[in-house]
């Protein structure tokens, strides 16, 4: 290793308000060399990347929560403030601060960055989005501007390719490395005159570099006519969460086919070239069948979060959460919530996640709570194979008889989030004022680049999710499902006499009230872990009952032939509750800090999927 | 200094939206007790009405007594909202106008009621903002 390899790297912290491009500039200075993490201690996101200067220096950069002021109002604004300061464990003070202030809305990203040149911290200034500025009439002398500051300003443009020259330019300059032991970063929580003086500092500098407001775009003030109106807004988002959802499977249809006969070849091929015995049954029915049979849903998955991306990108949810504040605003939870619950729909854990930005410790809770009763994309395997085999697909009306079904357990789903959601609001003690105060960003096309950066991020946990837990639960339900071998003379299928049989045959005492049969019993335990499980595991239940030679995959026919209607309903009314996710409960253990909160979930949502089954169950079996 | 940004629905026609001229003056009304009749809280403006800002006053609204209040109100300083500063009402979701959004600063905000009620306005005029319609209507005219 050479001298210049091993010296410690400059730390580098990018700072900025939301929807200024921080994160885009973030991409630009560090390409695909990041690493998230959490902070310790608490769940805030912590985004951080290696660079390397044109002299071979290393750099770190680290991407600071977006924030409007030092003052915080949530935890990832606290987060910002104390990394800066040095408070953070793990975490010591930047060597230098970039803060980055979209040109378009000058005003308040100055602030912001008047608040932070006070820490005393050496800082440069990166003036993002100079093209849209320039575009719309804004006018900014930036040697004034740095002057003013005193710190260098660079214009940026995060989003273009070289876009960040020449900050890098800037950050690279060796001036910064000469700085290293500098002093204590300071800082007061500023009084009422404190606030006045920044704001007429800020006055004074806005005068002094000639800003002007930015042109009003005419379509973005007819668009926001049109999605803020209380009544057209409300339409046209209905529409688009229709839209949304008709796509996860009419667009996803072909590439779930060309899955499926893909893993079925490929279970077909393996088998017939490997001797049969207990090596081909693990390969086919374990892995093959197991694996196969969550694959598929793999389109399904990213197209709704290509929507859900593509929706966050344009602007478009702020404007949505102002739309539905006042009526989530009925059963207790902030409009600030629609976010967290809609990311829920594609999958919990970053739902939950993104349920920081909810200012009241008491709002945050119960979206934490409710979370889980969105539809998660998890369950759509289940529900996809259930309907599929026992719903016939004849027309109601204009509706077909599948997607309404399908309709009724997402909105069966939601019901029962606002009614928990109201439940906690009157008996979860005294509530905290949590404000709404959300910025509704300027409309932008989604950036391709992101979008495919976010999806390929949720390609990689769900293969990592199929490849990891899915396959090695996989690998032990096909032992408990094929040892102990049957007996000589067994009448029974040889699953029954096997581990797995014998642990179905118990739990059904459980599960026969609300009319689940063994497999289905034996299916739910590796299906505690994720939902998604389930399927695979009925997959393999089902291909060891029928002797093995099937591949497995041709659930839906079985199903079809053996379940009763009320069996399958009942289950369907089992997965719009039970808790049946580990990563979930998890990540709701460390967002709320204790097991308080995941053994409270985890209870009631069970008692919730057993109540609902029980009366799913017999009801239609009283009635058919 | 008013530039002419022709053919654009102007909320914010001065170069800064922070209008020092207009400042002082509002500075100076808010402490004249007879002109306190002219300031009103921003939760009473209709849509397409603009504002200037003349300050934060504690409401009732939001004090629960953990000093959330003044946290509030700090993060509504933080977001522009500050003496002298051009505000315009630019949406209300019914029923009762809340929450509303509110143009300030080049940037946009959705407000509740209650936030929206520790902000002090004067009433400056009301400026067309564009309707739910197929046929856009010329806005042109819409400020000198």
């Amino acid at each position: 290793m050479d001298a210049v390899v091993s010296q410690a790297p400059l730390r580098i912290a990018l700072i900025g308000v939301p929807n200024c491009g921080k994160t885009a500039l973030f991409n630009r200075l560090t390409g695909s060399r990041q690493k998230v993490a959490n902070y310790p201690g608490v769940t805030v996101e912590r985004r951080e990347g290696e660079r390397v200067a044109a002299d071979g220096r290393p750099q770190r950069v680290l991407d600071l929560p977006g924030t409007y002021s030092l003052t915080p109002t949530t935890l990832d604004e606290a987060i910002t403030r104390d990394v800066l300061l040095g408070r953070v464990a793990n975490a010591p003070a930047p060597e230098l601060v970039v803060c980055v202030v979209d040109a378009v809305h000058l005003p308040i990203g100055l602030r912001l960055a008047l608040d932070v040149k006070r820490l005393g911290l050496p800082m440069v200034l990166a003036l993002n989005r100079m093209d849209v500025a320039v575009r719309r009439g804004v006018h900014i002398d930036i040697p004034r501007l740095s002057a003013e500051l005193g710190v260098p300003v660079l214009p940026t443009i995060a989003v273009k390719r070289g876009g960040a020259d020449a900050l890098i330019e800037a950050i690279e300059s060796s001036r910064w490395s000469g700085l290293r032991s500098v002093s204590e970063p300071r800082w007061l929580e500023p009084t009422a005159e404190d606030a006045e003086q920044t704001q007429s500092d800020l006055r004074g500098v806005l005068a002094a570099v000639g800003y002007g407001a930015p042109q009003e775009n005419l379509w973005f003030a007819r668009m926001d006519a049109l999605l803020l109106h209380p009544v057209a807004g409300l339409v046209v988002l209905g529409m688009v969460l229709f839209i949304m959802f008709q796509a996860v499977f009419s667009w996803a249809e072909a590439p779930m086919a060309l899955i499926d006969g893909g893993m079925a070849q490929f279970g077909a091929w393996t088998a017939a070239h490997l001797p049969e015995g207990p090596l081909s049954s693990l390969l086919v029915n374990g892995v093959i069948g197991g694996a196969g049979a969550v694959l598929v849903f793999l389109p399904q998955i990213l197209i709704l979060f290509l929507f859900i991306l593509a929706l966050e990108d344009s602007g478009y949810l702020p404007r949505a959460a102002y739309l539905l504040d006042r009526m989530m605003g009925g059963v207790g939870l902030s409009g600030r919530a629609f976010i967290p619950l809609l990311s829920s729909f594609a999958c919990a854990i970053p739902g939950i996640m993104a349920a920081r930005t909810i200012p009241s410790w008491r709002d945050r809770l119960t979206t934490i709570m409710i979370a889980p009763l969105m539809t998660c994309s998890a369950r759509l395997p289940v529900y996809a194979l259930l309907i599929s085999a026992l719903i016939p697909a004849r027309g109601v009306g204009p509706f077909n008889l599948q997607g309404l079904v399908l309709f009724v357990l997402y909105a069966a789903g939601i019901l029962a989030a606002l009614i928990v959601a109201w439940v906690m609001k009157h008996f979860a003690g005294k509530r905290q004022y949590s404000p709404l105060m959300l910025e509704l960003p300027d409309y932008q096309w989604p950036h391709a680049g992101n979008l495919l950066l976010g999806l390929w991020e949720r390609v990689k946990i769900f293969l990592s999710r199929v490849g990891g837990i899915i396959l090695a639960l996989m690998i032990v339900l096909w032992f408990l499902s094929s040892y102990p071998a049957p007996p000589l003379g067994a009448t029974g299928p040889p699953i029954q006499y096997s581990f797995a049989g014998k642990l179905g045959a118990l739990l059904e005492y459980i599960f026969a009230p609300i009319g689940f049969n063994w497999q289905i019993s034996i299916a739910l335990v590796p299906g505690l872990a994720a939902r998604e499980v389930a399927v695979s595991a009925l997959g393999t239940v089902y291909a060891m009952s029928a002797g093995g030679d099937d591949v497995a995959g041709r659930l839906q026919p079985v199903i079809a032939s053996t379940w009763s209607l009320a069996t399958g309903c009942s289950l369907l009314a089992w997965y719009v509750f039970a808790p049946q996710c580990l990563s979930t409960l998890a990540v709701v253990k460390r967002e709320t800090n204790s097991w308080r909160y995941p053994i409270i979930m985890a209870a009631y949502l069970f008692a919730l999927a057993y109540m609902a089954s029980f009366f799913t169950y017999r009801a239609i079996a009283g009635w058919g | 200094m008013c530039k002419s940004l022709s053919g654009a629905i102007i909320v914010n026609a001065n170069p800064s939206h922070l209008h020092p001229r207009y400042s002082n003056r509002i500075l100076r009304a808010v402490k004249s007790p007879e002109s306190k009749a002219n300031s009103l809280a921003l939760a009473e403006l209709r849509r397409g009405e603009t504002g200037l800002v003349a300050g934060l006053a504690e409401v009732a609204g939001f004090d629960d007594g953990s000093g959330n209040a003044a946290v509030l109100m700090a993060r509504l300083r933080d977001l522009g909202f500050v003496a002298g500063a051009r505000c315009q009402v630019i949406a209300r979701m019914w029923p009762a106008g809340d929450p509303m959004v509110v143009r300030i600063g080049g940037s946009t905000f959705a407000l509740r009621r209650a936030e929206a009620a520790a902000v002090r306005v004067a009433r400056i005029g009301e400026q067309p903002v564009p309707r739910v319609q197929l046929a856009p209507k010329d806005t042109s005219a819409a400020l000198a």
